[in-house]
């Protein structure tokens, strides 16, 4: 006889026998073994309610059937799945639900992706037996300016209204009347605030939320979707660019427990039209004061001209939204080809002096007993769906110390001496004080405290492993005294070219007073970009570049975690921005032979070890400073 | 075998629901008898009386009071006086008569539980009676009976009285917890059952008013004595409300076990206008019907009782309508599966019925039936399917004669 483990627990489900840990629901003990429940209300997230009995089964022993979705396994469980009772009544139970239905699938978003019509399809009737009017209600109401409410899709299966309590914890969401009369609103029909509101209509089974923005945009079987990162800010949360005749109609969450938990913000996930191109741009440079639409090799040379006078003075600003390849070949123009340290990607000064090598990982906020959040509601709007991680962890336990960005002192005391597991979040602006406050809370309690520093874009993080600071070098290694100057510094420091680079209107250029006076004294402006902007009138050179959402490439989130972006939509007009990098580096006599973006991936993790973090999908860690 | 009534005795004692009344009747005595008794004592006394919880489900109180976590407090008892089932009335009359009989049996399940704060979570509508409960409250706590270390004795404890907000399912007792602490009123998934996790997710007794009436007169008179009233199943007293086609419809206080036969005839008077009993619904809206040769042992405290010129087409449609009103909402099958049934019945009604309608009928009764969360579900169609096992041929002349063949009779009778 085998040892029975206590913390196991076997079953059968439809005859087959199955092993889970205790606590596991009979829902997830069928999934194991590949047998599908129907759900409806029930969702991995959230705690059983087991309102919609959907997943009614049978369960030996017990004289009603049991929900599924709120069962919790025993040793010798008996559970049936597809037993007469069972198909008789999820036949029933979907009646029931589309007898106020409005099956206006033909024109809902939500078609063809709908678990109501999924699963109306695998396990209900063929017909419905209601004959009578269906209970009318209000459809497109306006939630908030982002999400619409069709009031006769909703069956009721509190998965919003949870999200907003469970989740997001803003309970702005709540059910309204009762029995068939019930509907979804909000208090006083006020419009919703939250900034968590996209994640309503992912999670909704039916089409009864739906986002303004995508509404009516396509149907699911028309789009084309690629697996990517938000562009939005340093989290880091994997998204799906789901985009139809090379537009894009929406972004989805692409669940990565280690960093989204499969939740997106609205800013990130709303953030898309900024990525969408407008019109067939080429290139341009300023030929007697007006600018002409030239060849890429014409404006390349033009390039090329003017960085080889401006030599050792030409400064180069690579946005924090710009992929690691990009930043790779962008350092190299200016460091080895064109002698230049003046290298920047930050828009404001701060402090970089050491690496993040130390650093929480997001998911293991839920591991900490207590948290700083140093700037509070600051952290949270630079990386909003860190929310969401802080409230799930609170409800477990954790407890969470909200202080403005001056008041370490406050955080200091509250952090009790036996405290084992401490941990602190911050932004870049308030790095020196989280870096302070850290060795001071070391000393005083008896466990570990780390620091999450909440970088600056996508990319942030990348651009300052990759030694896109006028005083660091790639890995933070010094540059022996040949520092150059820092972008607030560019304007006073006679330069005589400025080279920016963006890739994303969210985390673009845009000049200070002090920088706007300076721009057009320059004698060569360079602007290589996604979209036309206001720079392009000081700019001597424009060159197209790809979107974020239009490349290949990898990113580095707040944590450290390399993750790949692709290509969601084709511009092959434009010059890959790498392509114009190594054409500039070699009409200065580089001579650089980089086929792909994957060459310049594979020469990163050669140069810089701990990059090869990427090919495990681990975080970038660098070594503890002594 | 008449027993005297127990919890309606001094009924008739002019102004009963004043303090001063209430003690010249021998009121409180129980209560300051309890105190004297160890808590544990008190269960044991309640568990050996056999009394069972008088709301309906008739689960041994003793028994529900044992099963509160040993060492977790606070613990709270909340009175379930959320009397909201069609035919039911007797809550509202005990509290209504006395209301300081309920609170002394509020007290005495407060001190043998180890609560300090007790509950009253009272039917909206109930306002007069609302009135005479806060009056009651207000005078007691001055008497010193409610408070900090009331009589001398140590013994913290207050009550709280909250007014429901018109819903049935709030008497649900999950429901009506979940209600009492502010949210919308809606069962809870059970386990964890109240007496583990209730009323701010501490150990809570439930209990109801007419249950914890009968708690003076057990702790003054002895469990033996109480265990001595009525059936081997069925100890003491019950409250029947008695309404529909009698003569004298009303509150009948009657030991347990009395024939319904006796009820209707000798207490209630008879069916009215010398006409046939055709059937009678015990136990509200929640139960099954009954024919007159059914079951001689009432169940529960409600007797509905209808006469032969009674359309039970049109009984059963009202009942469902009921049910439809008050779904919480929540499952599907009670939500949806009553909304159909109303609409049906309503078709019935109105003379546009076809032959399928019946079984149609039955078949979402039984997709409602043992699928929903709370009973609420399964209660709606108890009734509705009984009704069409005894009465099918009913359901039959409303399609045939396309309409009610009542309906002419009905109206004389009103008449």
């Amino acid at each position: 006889m085998a040892t029975v483990q206590t913390d196991q627990v076997t079953l059968t489900v439809n005859g087959q026998s199955v092993t889970v840990p205790k606590g596991t629901l009979i829902l997830d003990a069928a999934k194991k073994i590949g047998i599908d429940i129907p759900i409806f209300c029930s969702h991995p997230k959230m705690a059983p309610v087991a309102v919609c009995r959907m997943c009614l089964v049978e369960v030996e022993k017990m004289p009603k059937l049991q929900p599924a979705c709120a069962v919790y396994v025993a040793e010798g469980m008996v559970v049936r799945t597809t037993t007469d009772q069972v198909t008789k009544y999820q036949k029933g139970v979907l009646e029931f639900l589309l007898i106020n239905h409005p099956l206006d699938c033909p024109i809902c978003d939500k078609g063809g992706e709908c678990p109501l019509q999924d699963q109306t399809y695998q396990y209900g009737p063929g017909a419905s037996r209601y004959q009578f009017d269906k209970a009318h209600f209000d459809k497109a109401v306006p939630l908030s300016d982002k999400i619409l409410l069709d009031r006769e899709r909703c069956i009721l299966c509190w998965r919003c209204t949870r999200f907003s309590e469970e989740i997001s914890g803003e309970r702005e969401l709540a059910l309204i009347q009762r029995g068939v009369h019930t509907i979804i609103g909000t208090f006083n029909d006020e419009p919703a605030q939250s900034n968590y509101q996209g994640n309503w209509t992912e999670i909704c089974p039916v089409g009864a939320l739906t986002s303004r923005q995508y509404r009516f945009i396509s149907r699911p079987w028309d789009l084309d979707r690629t697996p990517s990162v938000c562009p939005g800010c340093s989290m880091g949360c994997n998204i799906q660019i789901d985009a139809r005749n090379n537009k894009i109609g929406r972004f989805q969450s692409r669940e990565n427990l280690a960093v989204d938990d499969s939740w997106l913000c609205d800013f990130g996930r709303f953030s898309f039209p900024n990525f969408q191109r407008q019109s067939l741009e080429r290139p341009r440079v300023r030929r007697d004061g007006r600018l002409e639409e030239v060849s890429y090799e014409e404006a390349i040379a033009f390039t090329v001209d003017g960085l080889k006078r401006a030599g050792g003075q030409a400064a180069g600003w690579a946005s924090p939204a710009d992929t690691n390849e990009e930043l790779v070949l962008f350092r190299r123009l200016f460091r080895e080809v064109l002698r230049s340290p003046h290298l920047d990607h930050r828009s404001a000064a701060i402090p970089d002096a050491e690496p993040d090598d130390i650093s929480l990982a997001i998911a293991d906020i839920e591991r900490l007993e207590h948290v700083v959040v140093l700037g509070g509601q600051e952290v949270i709007d630079a990386a909003p769906v860190l929310h969401l991680r802080l409230f799930k962890a609170q409800r477990k336990g954790l407890n969470v110390l909200k202080v403005g960005g001056g008041d370490a002192k406050k955080a200091l005391d509250g952090i009790p001496a036996d405290a084992q597991v401490v941990g602190i979040l911050a932004t870049e602006a308030n790095k020196t004080a989280a870096v302070e406050l850290q060795g001071r809370l070391q000393r005083k309690v008896k466990g570990s405290v780390r620091r999450l520093i909440v970088t600056t874009g996508p990319n942030g993080r990348g651009a300052k492993d990759l030694g896109i600071l006028p005083h660091l070098g790639p890995g933070y290694t010094s540059l022996n005294g040949q520092a150059g100057k820092a972008r607030m510094e560019w304007s006073g420091a006679g330069l005589r070219a400025l080279y920016v680079h963006e890739s994303s209107p969210l985390h673009g250029f845009t000049p200070s007073d002090a920088e706007s006076m300076w721009l057009p004294t320059l004698p060569l402006l360079v602007f290589h970009r996604f979209k036309p902007s206001p720079l392009d009138e000081m700019a001597h050179v424009i060159l197209p570049g790809h979107a974020f959402t239009e490349k290949d490439g990898t990113v580095t989130n707040m944590e450290g975690r390399v993750q790949r972006i692709s290509r969601g939509l084709d511009a092959d007009w434009v010059v890959e921005d790498w392509r114009v990098f190594q054409e500039i580096a070699n009409g200065l006599g580089a001579g650089w032979a980089y086929e792909s973006v994957a060459d310049i991936t594979a020469e990163l993790v050669r140069s810089l070890p701990p990059y090869s973090a990427l090919n495990r999908g681990e975080r970038v860690l660098w070594s503890e400073p002594a | 075998m008449a027993v005297k009534p127990l919890l309606t005795k001094d009924f008739a004692t002019e102004d009963l629901h004043r303090l001063s009344v209430y003690e010249r009747t021998g009121g409180y005595t129980g209560f300051k008898k309890a105190l004297e008794m160890q808590p544990d004592e008190l269960v044991e006394l309640v568990k050996k009386s056999g009394l069972r919880g008088r709301g309906g489900a008739g689960f041994p109180t003793g028994n529900k009071w044992g099963f509160l976590p040993k060492g977790t407090y606070p613990r709270y008892l909340v009175c379930n006086a959320d009397e909201s089932e069609p035919g039911c009335f007797k809550d509202r009359y005990l509290i209504e008569k006395s209301p300081h009989q309920v609170l002394e049996g509020i007290l005495i399940a407060s001190y043998a539980i180890g609560c300090n704060l007790a509950f009253i979570y009272i039917r909206g509508e109930y306002l007069p009676q609302t009135e005479a409960l806060e009056t009651a409250i207000d005078e007691a706590r001055q008497a010193g009976y409610l408070g900090k270390n009331v009589l001398s004795k140590g013994y913290d404890i207050d009550v709280i009285l909250h007014r429901g907000a018109g819903a049935y399912i709030c008497g649900e007792e999950t429901a009506m917890l979940t209600s009492l602490e502010g949210y919308r009123g809606e069962p809870r998934l059970k386990p964890p059952f109240p007496a583990i996790k209730g009323l701010y997710g501490k150990p809570t007794v439930v209990n109801n008013v007419e249950t914890v009436c009968n708690l003076p007169h057990i702790v003054l008179n002895g469990a033996d004595w109480f265990a001595a009233i009525g059936t081997p199943t069925g100890k003491g007293t019950r409250l029947w409300c008695m309404s529909g086609h009698v003569n004298r419809p009303g509150n009948y206080e009657l030991e347990n076990g009395t024939p319904i036969r006796e009820l209707i005839e000798e207490h209630g008077g008879g069916v009215w206008k010398n006409r046939k009993l055709k059937a009678f619904q015990p136990g509200g809206a929640s139960m099954m019907v009954l024919l007159p040769e059914a079951g001689s042992l009432a169940g529960a405290g409600a007797m509905v009782v209808m006469d032969e010129t009674t359309c039970m087409v049109d009984a059963a449609r009202r009942y469902v309508k009921f049910f439809e009103h008050e779904s919480c909402g929540k499952c599907t099958p009670c939500r949806e599966g009553t909304f159909w049934m109303a609409n049906l019945f309503d078709q019935f009604e109105a003379g546009e019925a076809k032959p399928g309608d019946i079984d149609l009928l039955l078949d979402i009764g039984y997709n409602i039936d043992g699928r929903s969360f709370c009973p609420l579900g399964d209660a709606s169609t108890w009734f509705p399917r009984s009704v069409i096992k005894f009465f099918r041929e009913e359901f039959q002349e409303h399609i045939s004669e396309k309409g009610c063949p009542f309906k002419k009779s009905v109206q004389e009778a009103v008449a």
